[in-house]
């Protein structure tokens, strides 16, 4: 092999395993938030719930060091937080953007005082507890494909796995039915017997313990740290990928690919040295959001009932 | 077991019950942040005491209390125009920065020596105004147009265009603006384009009167214009407003122009009034709290700019706390997004009404009010 297809191999190695990890985390979020606008609640809270579920794995860890323990404390600091957005949602019937939107501005204020509350007595932890790359023996090993399919970490493969459940559940079960006549029809659903309050109670749950463990994944499987800043949107995003994904878990892991291959090529990039502006690569994921959900490539139809509370009669 | 809430008949809506209930969600977001002062120490009544003390009882805090109130204030306007007129905007974070570069930008190429040269702050202010008010509603009003045109959801793409603006500054102050030196900002603006101070012995500058009139400016439009009341039927019922001749679409497309003026606003008069230079984070989440004060003036243009002074005292006063208490000013995120949410919550209370029997451990005689539901 000359020089030149070295460089090249490694530089499309690079990128699309980082691909495939930076996929990973939004993947979660989007699929717990297919679950909520499936049962026809938009929870724009999940952006506030990564950043509470990263700083409760970052703690866990530090703490504790067990990081599946910590990766479970991030899923159920979701499960509790969603649980007073799902009260706010159905309950109350409060508008579920603003709610959604000033939650977000809450856990960033809580996430940022209880992470400098906790670590004032002591300085912060140069590193903490986190997953490794399996690196699973042999086929590891293949050239290309090797490295990026086997070469990722446990919440990567739990994270697919979750896919085809979610899949499964949403499209074969009585539930994953119950739950997508709610968000179409409420009115239907509840005179064919269904809790609608239950299924939209549910589902906000599930998105919350999606978003919670995309919290988890962030810090103890791709960051290594806790940041106030670390989230960066990867709730909007997410949002973004349900709506690409056209509200189907399958889909949504192909939509979530795209994304992360685009924020995996600023990455590569940047490693491998050009003269674009790093803003301008860094933009690109939210740019490629932009035109994804703007209508230009189709019309994606919600959940019909999405963002109307229910009241019955 | 009787229940603990019980649905209203009919939902308590007299003036009383509102104001009622929006006391007790405060009072209740006021008791939660009390917490997070007990946990650093500080008693809630002396912390409560200090984060109001400074921007209110000193005239220097109170300057700074206008400086933040100003563009907190122009966001939440913007807010009002476009949530009155049915379209959901929340990029006010990008429409600051781009009425900060906007104007920045302005400001920069008239210093003495580049193109323009020196201008009167009487030629530049209009001038700065016109200028970053296009720029932000040619940037919320291609939201505006995709959702007009192509049925795009504006929550989520205006959400998105925030980390584009976002980046767009950061390219702005670390490549072509970028003053020689170690930190991506640019130059300090030349004097002759700073708003003017208006109290003597305080950093308080001309931004909180843009503020006002463009409330009073606001308020007009929506309440007394024709054009107003168009866009306020429009965000109502769009079925009916088209139905009525009036040209939804393009009401739309206008409501969304204005509000990023609005919000462009914000960030002129927070560059040219008060950091008087461009840097990365200039924005501060402004254009989030921004809308979170006008949902608390129940989007009433009226309200905005008291309240938009109470958020921003509360800021000063949270910076004062942190300097001398070391309480982190995050704890006023906290403070102020719960309040939002309590009173939003607190309306819980007047479609249900609390049942304090059914808390008791022992039925002091049978309720009979049991239902199956």
């Amino acid at each position: 092999m000359n020089e030149h297809a070295i460089v090249v191999s490694a530089f499309i190695v690079a990128w699309l395993s980082a691909s495939l990890r930076l996929a990973g985390p939004v993947l979660l979020a989007a699929l717990g938030e297919t679950f909520a606008e499936r049962s026809g609640i938009l929870n724009v809270g999940i952006e506030g719930t990564i950043l509470l579920g990263a700083l409760a794995s970052f703690l866990g860890s530090y703490r504790t060091g067990m990081i599946w323990t910590s990766l479970f404390l991030a899923t159920l600091t979701g499960v509790v937080a969603n649980f007073f957005l799902a009260w706010m949602y159905v309950s109350v019937r409060a508008s579920q953007v603003v709610t959604g939107l000033v939650f977000n501005i809450f856990a960033l204020g809580l996430a940022t005082t209880v992470y400098r509350l906790v670590l004032s007595k002591s300085a912060a932890p140069e590193s903490i507890a986190v997953f490794e790359p399996l690196r699973v023996p042999v086929i590891s090993r293949i050239p290309l494909l090797g490295p990026v399919i086997f070469g990722q970490t446990a919440p990567f493969y739990l994270t697919l796995l979750l896919a085809v459940v979610a899949q499964f559940v949403l499209y074969r079960t009585h539930l994953g039915l119950a739950l997508r006549a709610t968000g179409e029809n409420p009115a239907a659903a509840d005179a064919a017997g269904i809790s609608v309050h239950r299924m939209r109670y549910l589902g906000t749950l599930l998105s919350g313990a999606g978003a919670g463990m995309a919290g988890g994944y962030l810090v103890l499987a791709q960051v290594g740290l806790f940041r106030e800043t670390i989230v960066a949107g990867q709730g909007f995003i997410a949002l973004a990928i349900v709506i690409f994904g056209r509200w189907n878990p399958l889909k949504a892991a192909l939509a979530a690919l795209v994304f992360g291959a685009c924020d995996a090529l600023q990455l590569s990039l940047q490693i491998f040295g050009n003269r674009i502006p790093p803003q301008l690569l860094l933009a690109l994921p939210y740019i490629v959001t932009i035109l994804a959900i703007s209508g230009l490539f189709g019309k994606a139809v919600p959940p019909a009932a999405l963002m109307k509370p229910y009241v019955k009669d | 077991m009787a229940k603990l809430f019980e649905r209203r008949l009919i939902p308590a809506d007299s003036s009383g019950a509102v104001a009622s209930t929006t006391a007790l969600g405060l009072l209740a977001a006021m008791a939660v942040t009390a917490i997070f002062f007990r946990y650093y120490g500080a008693s809630p009544i002396e912390a409560y005491f200090g984060l109001f003390h400074e921007p209110f009882g000193t005239l220097r805090g109170f300057g700074y209390s206008l400086v933040r109130a100003a563009p907190l204030a122009l966001v939440a306007l913007g807010t009002i125009v476009s949530w009155r007129s049915g379209f959901y905007y929340l990029g006010f974070e990008g429409c600051f920065l781009v009425g900060a570069a906007a104007a920045g930008w302005l400001a920069l190429s008239t210093a003495p020596g580049t193109r323009l040269g020196p201008l009167p702050l009487a030629l530049f202010l209009p001038l700065a105004i016109l200028f970053s008010l296009t720029a932000g509603g040619l940037w919320a009003g291609l939201v505006a147009f995709l959702r007009v045109r192509l049925g795009g959801n504006e929550v989520l793409i205006s959400l998105m265009s925030n980390y584009v603006a976002r980046f767009f500054l950061q390219y702005l102050v670390s490549g072509p603006l970028r003053a020689p030196g170690s930190l991506p900002e640019t130059l300090l603006l030349p004097r002759g384009t700073w708003l003017p101070f208006i109290l003597p012995g305080t950093r308080a500058h001309a931004g909180i009167l843009i503020a006002v009139a463009a409330a009073l400016f606001v308020w007009a439009l929506l309440e007394k214009l024709p054009l107003g009341y168009e866009l306020v039927v429009t965000g109502f019922n769009p079925a009916a407003a088209r139905y009525a001749g009036i040209e939804v679409d393009r009401r739309m497309l206008f409501a969304g122009f204005f509000a990023g003026g609005l919000g462009a606003l914000a960030g002129m008069v927070e560059v040219i009034g008060s950091q008087h230079r461009l840097m990365d984070g200039i924005s501060g989440s402004m254009g989030f709290v921004g809308i979170i004060v006008a949902l608390l003036s129940r989007l009433n243009p009226l309200a905005v700019v008291p309240v938009a002074l109470v958020y921003g005292g509360m800021s000063v006063g949270a910076d004062a706390m942190q300097r001398r208490a070391s309480i982190p000013s995050s704890i006023t995120f906290i403070l102020e997004s719960l309040a939002v949410l309590l009173v939003v919550a607190s309306d819980f209370l007047r479609f249900y009404k609390p049942n304090f029997s059914a808390l008791r451990l022992f039925k002091l005689r049978p309720s009979g009010r049991e239902d199956s539901a």
